[in-house]
């Protein structure tokens, strides 16, 4: 190796290390090797490819948010997405249609409510927040009101190939992490290559600019939370397949937060513009191993959510101070 | 008259630069004194270092002949100095008495004893508004009563008005001016900043004017003239290279087909019925002061605003008559609009150089492939880097980091690689090194030479004037005087665009 190449690795190294990627990567080795010397059933194949898959669907609800907070957003009502359509797919198939098409009517109502609160961010001028946070209620209460009733929707009976996501291997792999990992290349391709995802990072990274430049930002925001809320739909099928049933009641539990945990610990930061891919599975790994690790040393679910809680913080606040804002309020000093 | 306020070799620099240059100003007590300049000449930063904004990078400031040095606005208050804002300094969503005693709230108030006070303080004033009225509903010339009444409820005697007249009809003009009266009658000082000359001349007692920093000449305003004015607010000898060679040497491009034409487009109170033409082949200068609302004009034909919806006025380009909602459509026939603010909406600016570039061709929608990267984005955006001699120390460098004048370039070579035959330069050379600023007119010129309309907005005289054939001055949201640059010269030009 030639010694200016030599110095450049040692020079990407260096700011590797100093980045939030580069913490959250240390950060992440540190636990998997404390949690492997410290609790003798954590370093297992059998407890490993549990954490993967486990941690997959989280993978893939958080590459649907990493979506919308590159481009200056943020989407809350993904849980609520999720558990309405799926539920009210599988209420359609039981009630006699075949599941292929409740599925594909569950896929067009996702799409449509992405699409609509869409609409209310990039024409109605709403914060993306309050409008995702309102719109998921309203979800929530229509499916609840109009499309089911009971919380707990199981998988409808004689659907084979279904449960095979879920639980199914191919050559020893489980299903679900492939699937996780092939939206993975998707959304990477999505992002790194074609004029959709470039033009997200534009639009996040300065909307103004983006506008005068003669990108269609409006547009582009409701495609972007339709395909937030299709992703959703599509994690909420893997949820259903592997554990046979969908419980309406995830609505009202942490996992949005544990979604919003992984795109900023893993470095996408919520001033937008900036974030890969990558970034989506570091934060996902780093999680899958804290909550495993607290899971097998057996810490009670409320003490979890508050470790959990405490790291959303520190990550929130470190991000809005490696990545403020914008230089005005970042100076702003006179208190 | 005893002198209050007197700045001795008074500097402020920001970032090395000088925007007030060893002046030596003093206000009287109980006078009116106006402040006139082209933009950027300092009188704003005049007043704000008085208001206690700034601190001063050298110099001295005296009030009273006593030695002070302001740290906060609070401070100079105490001084009794008050710099009256336009509305900005107002909360809209409560009501006028509790805007007049703002930041004295006791623990426990009552909202009806706040407003007797009030009632009583704006009746000694004699101003007529409401104390109960919620500010929101107030009009600009209310909002600037309430403004001074509070200046005067925490006994300041010396005011600062910047531009106080730009958005107010002529009657609340009449208002204002007799306000004015009255403060001097109690003893109280003006400082008076405004490009309007006639009011300037029939209020003020004495008159300073100020060009690039430098006090330029002070008197009484009887001794003045709207032409002695003019002349001392452009009178610049231009001995460095980049404007040295006149205009005048320069022989002027003939226009080719007209390419743009605004009819009476109105947009709120910033154009009003502004008509104005765009040919094709040549450089059309617009020059304005603050407020003129030139940047406005072009925004509306480039679609980044939208003109009023009736009685807008007609766009048409090149003929056909056009309404853009977004940039887009703009964008897509051919309009570029590069922005004076290349912070705010230009730069994408944790980007890569040709990731920049490049988003303006995906974003004209020309770009050939489909599936892109960044060596494509490089291959695509290196000819317009070449040209527009954008230097950085690497290809990797994010434009936040690279100097004013690439950035710039960045902007302009963004436009550029969509093939616009309309290009809107909004203050091309703002905060950009010389070296910069030669090569970007560089461009301008052979943009013009290629055949494509090109439209510069410039605060800066000679740069108009070095650059255009064809020249229009915009005051209070129309064009008012259009000129060839045969006939032009600063003074004319400064002259129609003052009133």
């Amino acid at each position: 190796m030639s010694e200016a190449a030599a110095q450049g690795n040692q020079a990407r190294l260096s700011s590797l290390l100093n980045s939030q990627e580069g913490i959250v990567l240390v950060l992440a080795v540190l636990a998997f090797v404390l949690f492997s010397l410290l609790l003798p059933s954590f370093f297992s194949p059998g407890n490993i490819l549990a954490l993967i898959r486990s941690v997959s669907i989280l993978g893939i609800l958080a590459l649907g948010m990493a979506l919308v907070v590159i481009a200056r957003g943020i989407d809350v009502s993904m849980i609520a997405t999720m558990v309405v359509s799926v539920s009210w797919a599988f209420v359609i198939a039981r009630s006699g249609y075949s599941l292929e098409f409740a599925l594909l009517v569950g896929a067009l109502f996702a799409v449509s409510a992405g699409m609509l609160i869409g609409v209310l961010i990039a024409f109605g001028e709403v914060a993306p927040i309050f409008a995702t946070l309102a719109a998921g209620s309203v979800i929530y209460g229509l499916g609840r009101t109009f499309f089911f009733t009971l919380e707990m929707q199981n998988v409808p009976p004689g659907a084979g190939w279904f449960s095979l996501i879920g639980q199914g291997r191919i050559l020893g792999v489980p299903v679900t992490v492939v699937i996780f990992a092939m939206l993975c290349l998707a959304l990477h391709l999505v992002l790194s290559r074609t004029w959709f995802g470039w033009q997200t990072y534009a639009m996040g990274n300065n909307p103004g600019a983006a506008r005068i430049t003669g990108i269609s930002n409006r547009p582009m925001i409701v495609a972007q939370y339709a395909i937030s809320a299709l992703i959703a739909y599509g994690a909420g099928l893997v949820l259903a397949s592997s554990a046979s049933a969908i419980n309406a009641r995830l609505f009202n539990s942490t996992m949005i937060y544990d979604i919003l945990l992984v795109v900023v610990l893993g470095g996408i930061g919520l001033n937008g513009g900036h974030g890969k891919v990558r970034n989506v599975i570091l934060g996902t790994i780093f999680v899958g191993i804290l909550l495993n690790g607290m899971t097998i040393m057996n810490i009670a679910y409320t003490i979890q959510n508050l470790v959990k809680g405490v790291v959303l913080l520190l990550a929130i606040v470190i991000d809005s101070l490696v990545n403020p804002r914008d230089e005005q309020t970042s100076q702003q000093g006179d208190l | 008259m005893t002198e209050i306020v007197q700045f001795r070799k008074a500097t402020k620099a920001f970032a090395g630069n000088a925007a007030v240059r060893d002046v030596d100003f003093t206000l009287r007590q109980g006078e009116v004194h106006a402040l006139l300049g082209e933009n950027g000449a300092g009188k704003s930063t005049l007043t704000k270092v008085l208001a206690g904004l700034y601190p001063l990078t050298s110099g001295e400031m005296l009030i009273d002949g006593k030695p002070v040095s302001f740290s906060s606005p609070a401070d100079a208050m105490k001084h009794g100095i008050a710099m009256v804002f336009q509305e900005t300094n107002l909360i809209p969503s409560m009501n006028v008495a509790q805007n007049i005693f703002l930041g004295e709230e006791r623990f426990f108030n009552r909202l009806r004893g706040v407003n007797i006070k009030a009632q009583q303080h704006l009746q000694r004033l004699n101003f007529h508004v409401e104390p109960t009225a919620l500010v929101s509903t107030l009009g600009a010339a209310k909002k600037q009563m309430v403004e001074i009444a509070r200046a005067v409820h925490h006994k300041a005697r010396i005011f600062i008005f910047d531009e106080p007249t730009a958005t107010l009809t002529p009657e609340e003009k009449q208002h204002f001016f007799a306000l004015v009266e009255r403060l001097k009658g109690e003893g109280a000082s003006v400082i008076f900043i405004s490009h309007a000359l006639e009011e300037v001349l029939s209020i003020a007692d004495r008159i300073s004017v100020l060009r690039d920093g430098a006090l330029i000449a002070t008197d009484e305003a009887r001794n003045f003239t709207r032409e002695r004015i003019v002349q001392a607010m452009v009178g610049r000898q231009l001995t460095d290279a980049l404007y040295g060679d006149a205009a005048a040497k320069r022989v002027a491009r003939r226009p080719g087909d007209k390419v743009l034409a605004l009819e009476n487009v109105s947009m709120g109170k910033a154009v009003r019925s502004a008509t104005l033409s765009v040919f094709a082949g040549q450089v059309t200068g617009l020059f304005g002061l603050v407020g003129a609302g030139r940047t406005e004009m072009m925004k509306i034909a480039a679609g980044v605003l939208k003109r009023d919806f009736f009685h807008g006025g007609r766009i048409t380009l090149r003929g056909e008559a056009v309404r853009f909602r977004v940039p887009r459509q703009a964008v897509r026939r051919g309009v570029a609009y590069i922005t004076e603010d290349r912070k705010l909406d230009g730069l994408f600016d944790t980007m890569g150089i040709a990731q920049n570039v490049f988003l303006g061709k995906l974003a004209k929608g020309s770009n050939p492939v489909s599936v892109i990267g960044l060596g494509e984005a490089r291959r695509q955006s290196a000819e317009w880097i070449e040209t527009m001699k954008v230097r950085s120390i690497g290809a990797n460098v994010r434009v936040v980091e690279l100097s004013g004048g690439n950035q710039q370039k960045v902007v302009i070579a963004k436009s550029l690689i969509q093939a616009p035959s309309l290009i809107i330069f909004d203050e091309p050379t703002r905060g950009v090194d010389v070296g910069a600023i030669a090569e970007i007119h560089r461009i301008i010129e052979r943009l013009a030479d290629a055949g494509a309309a090109v439209v510069v907005i410039s605060s800066y005289l000679p740069e108009i004037l070095n650059l255009s054939d064809r020249i229009l001055v915009a005051r209070q949201g129309r064009i008012v005087e259009e000129m060839t640059i045969d006939e032009a010269s600063e003074e004319k030009i400064m002259y129609a665009a003052v009133h």
